[in-house]
């Protein structure tokens, strides 16, 4: 291999290493951004409708103990909103099924609603539960328990999954970065091992032909320099060395 | 010292490493897991690193004594560094430390791991982690070698660096045959492993790299419980069959199969070798089963297993050893200090010291009371040389010395004595787990930053055999 071609490797090299890190950055950034997203779309909506079904259950809980009060119209009111934005928080759920078996905690929630809302449908003012706390608390804070569970094991899912996300961001951070140190690193060792290999198969021979052509000039003493390679310095070494034997013997 | 002769061959053996570099980012790539990028990375920057030497630097056949041990210290160091590459890449338990432990640990076949989830790793990074055991288990330069066609003595030199002092002398055979018989038993005990492994019902990539590690003698596994996973007496039968040939010399082994009159039935090393393991089996089982421990056909199952796990210096576990007796503890604990054979892949002191030293104590007790005779050493009617001798008995000293020291710098970190000792000892043997918070079935993601980087020297100066790696800081005396 020539000179010009081996120089040209060394140069290839660490530009291809230096871009190759770069490509792989910005590919892993990119993620980065992706999974940024993720998170948003996948875990926060549905955290945040977990939140908003459980602002909705304590309204509704509210709304039923100012039936038990005999308050019709408050009451109503005040379940009827809870309801609607149980529904609202609901709907963000099911359409946000992102997690491995999410679908069931989401059914589960439903069902579990489904009881709860059955303790308030009926009429409870004027009949003979106003004022039964008793009634309350065996029914209908139990079903309201028991669908607040349910939400929260919901919740905590998004929330767990969030967290590795969150994790798997670090570690894509960490990738993203990795490649651009191992790539400054490896072009200071690099350019180390290069300008040594330069100084060794180029420079030093030059320098030594340059000393032993003087030393020539000035004493007659023929070339002692070996030639390693068989590239153009090498071929330099052995036509000056042939040139000086030659003119020394003519 | 021509640098550029000792960077041509360190380049060779980087590409050695790039090759399998490549093979873990295939799997990775089949698998479609995260260790894409990183693996293909480090393939990439093992590929450049290895490639731009053999470009400047023209083919040579000489190189001197010198130059061959510092080829082979320099080719440890160095791809112990780029071994880390995919590691640190990938990121999770890995930091800069633990990725060197990590590692080192593989290429040493030590099999000591940080990890204290093995099972989340991606399979492409499960893959390079047990193909460090199977780059390390016969010698970064053994493996060039053979690779490399027409080095003339250069070869004789590398192997001669490579190979423990006390192999080179057991293998009768031409340079190049030596090679060739250690690939040939290497990889023809690798293929016959994962065959039994998977026809008693592993994965094919789990049999795969648990062959790695079995015939490394490392102790990778791709399970946080390693074999106790599986919870098979045929799986484990298979590894404590395989476990076995592996601490035995390759060349008695080569002998055996191709019927050479001098094989592993004729060894006295090898009849040492099997006697020991057999008793501390006996004795760690009969331990077990009378303190009520097993039932006693499974204080036989485990006792067989960890006595030779720890015995080959493979590190592979069936049960939790940390609880057991102290007297159990302690017979495991020779097994870690003691090892299997030289020409093996194992580390640790090795049976053949230990025989010259059993020799040596009879000869200088004969030498008490005939103070004039002449006592000579004889292993299978080869006369041993005083040289190798003297070598031996200083190695056991220096290698009990370091063990010790280094157990005390553990200790000095605030690692408790029983965590310190094993660790030490089971990582300058290249055995693996220890006991304490590294047992069988922990791991050393608790031991501090400088304790991993001097037990990572344990490492290395035990799979160099102290001597090597001390030659490395003596430069001046070989000019």
């Amino acid at each position: 291999m020539g000179i010009r071609l081996k120089i040209l490797a060394g140069f290839v090299i660490l530009a291809t290493m230096l871009l190759i890190a770069g490509l792989i950055s910005i590919h892993e950034l990119m993620n980065i951004g992706n999974y940024v997203q993720k998170l948003l779309d996948d875990n926060y909506k549905s955290i945040e409708a977990t939140g908003t079904m459980l602002e909705a259950l304590e309204r509704e809980d509210s709304g039923i103990l100012l039936l038990l009060m005999g308050n019709w119209e408050d009451g109503r009111k005040v379940i009827k909103e809870g309801d609607d934005l149980f529904k609202k928080g609901f709907l963000s759920a099911e359409s946000n099924l992102t997690i491995p078996n999410e679908d069931k905690y989401v059914e589960k929630v439903s069902l579990d609603y489904d009881i709860y809302m059955k303790t308030w449908e009926r009429p409870i003012v004027g009949t003979d539960k106003e004022g039964n706390f008793d009634w309350y608390y065996n029914k209908s804070h139990l079903a309201f328990l028991q669908v607040k569970k349910s939400v929260k094991q919901l919740m905590e899912i998004n929330q767990e999954t969030m967290y590795k996300t969150g994790s798997e961001l670090k570690n894509r951070a960490q990738r993203a970065v990795m490649p651009g140190i191992v790539a400054i690193i490896g072009a200071v060792v690099f350019t180390a091992l290069f300008s040594f290999f330069i100084n060794h198969y180029f420079i030093r021979p030059l320098v030594q032909l340059t000393k032993g052509i003087e030393e020539y000039n000035s004493t007659g003493k023929e070339l002692t320099i070996a030639s390693e390679t068989s590239d153009e310095m090498g071929r330099l070494i052995n036509s000056i060395k042939n040139l000086l034997h030659r003119l020394t013997y003519k | 010292m021509r640098i550029h002769v000792i960077s041509r061959y360190v380049g060779l053996v980087l590409l050695f490493n790039a090759i399998f570099l490549f093979l873990s980012f295939l799997v990775s790539v089949f698998n479609s897991d995260a260790a894409v990028y990183p693996l293909l990375y480090s393939f990439l920057i093992t590929l450049l690193f290895g490639i731009f030497p053999l470009i400047f630097v023209p083919k040579t056949d000489f190189i001197s004594k010198e130059e061959g041990f510092f080829i082979v210290i320099l080719a440890w160091l160095i791809i112990c560094f780029f071994g880390i590459l995919p590691f640190i890449l990938w990121g999770g338990e890995f930091t800069f430390t633990n990725a060197w432990f990590e590692s080192v640990s593989g290429y040493t076949t030590t099999g000591s791991s940080i990890l204290t989830n093995i099972e989340v790793l991606p399979k492409g990074l499960l893959f390079w982690r047990s193909a460090t055991h199977f780059i390390g288990g016969v010698g970064i330069i053994v493996f060039a070698m053979v690779v490399l066609p027409n080095l003339g003595h250069a070869r004789f030199v590398l192997l001669r660096s490579e190979l423990s002092p006390l192999a080179g002398s057991n293998f009768k055979f031409q340079t190049r045959k030596v090679l060739h018989i250690l690939l040939y038993v290497y990889g023809g005990l690798t293929l016959a492993e994962t065959i039994f492994l998977h026809i008693f019902g592993m994965s094919l990539f789990d049999a795969l790299l648990h062959s790695f590690a079995t015939i490394a003698t490392g102790g990778f596994s791709t399970r946080n419980l390693s074999i106790a996973y599986y919870n098979s007496p045929a799986i484990e039968t298979v590894i404590i069959i395989f476990m076995i040939l592996s601490g035995m010399h390759f060349g008695l082994l080569f002998a055996t199969i191709t019927g050479l009159s001098f094989n592993i039935f004729k060894s006295s090393v090898v009849k040492y070798y099997v006697f020991a393991m057999m008793a501390g089996i006996i004795m760690v089982a009969a331990n077990l089963y009378i303190k009520g421990f097993y039932s006693l056909p499974d204080s036989i199952r485990f006792s067989a297993f960890q006595v030779i796990s720890l015995g080959t210096s493979t590190g592979f576990a069936n049960a939790d050893s940390a609880n057991w007796t102290g007297f159990a503890r302690m017979i495991l604990i020779f097994f870690t200090l003691q090892c299997a054979c030289a020409g093996s892949t194992s580390g640790g002191i090795k049976v053949d010291r230990i025989i010259i030293f059993i020799k040596s104590i009879k000869n200088q007790v004969l030498m008490l009371r005939h103070p004039r005779g002449v006592f000579t050493i004889k292993i299978d009617n080869n006369l041993i040389e005083d040289e190798i001798i003297r070598n031996a008995l200083v190695f056991i000293v220096l290698y009990v010395l370091i063990v010790f020291l280094s157990a005390l710098v553990l200790a000095s970190f605030g690692v408790d004595s029983t965590t310190a000792i094993s660790a030490s000892a089971a990582t300058m043997g290249n055995v693996g787990p220890g006991f304490g918070e590294v047992s069988s079935m922990a791991n050393f993601s608790t031991i501090p930053d400088a304790g991993k980087w001097l037990l990572t020297a344990n490492m290395l100066l035990g799979r160099l055999e102290i001597y090597g790696f001390i030659s490395l800081f003596m430069l001046k005396t070989w000019r």
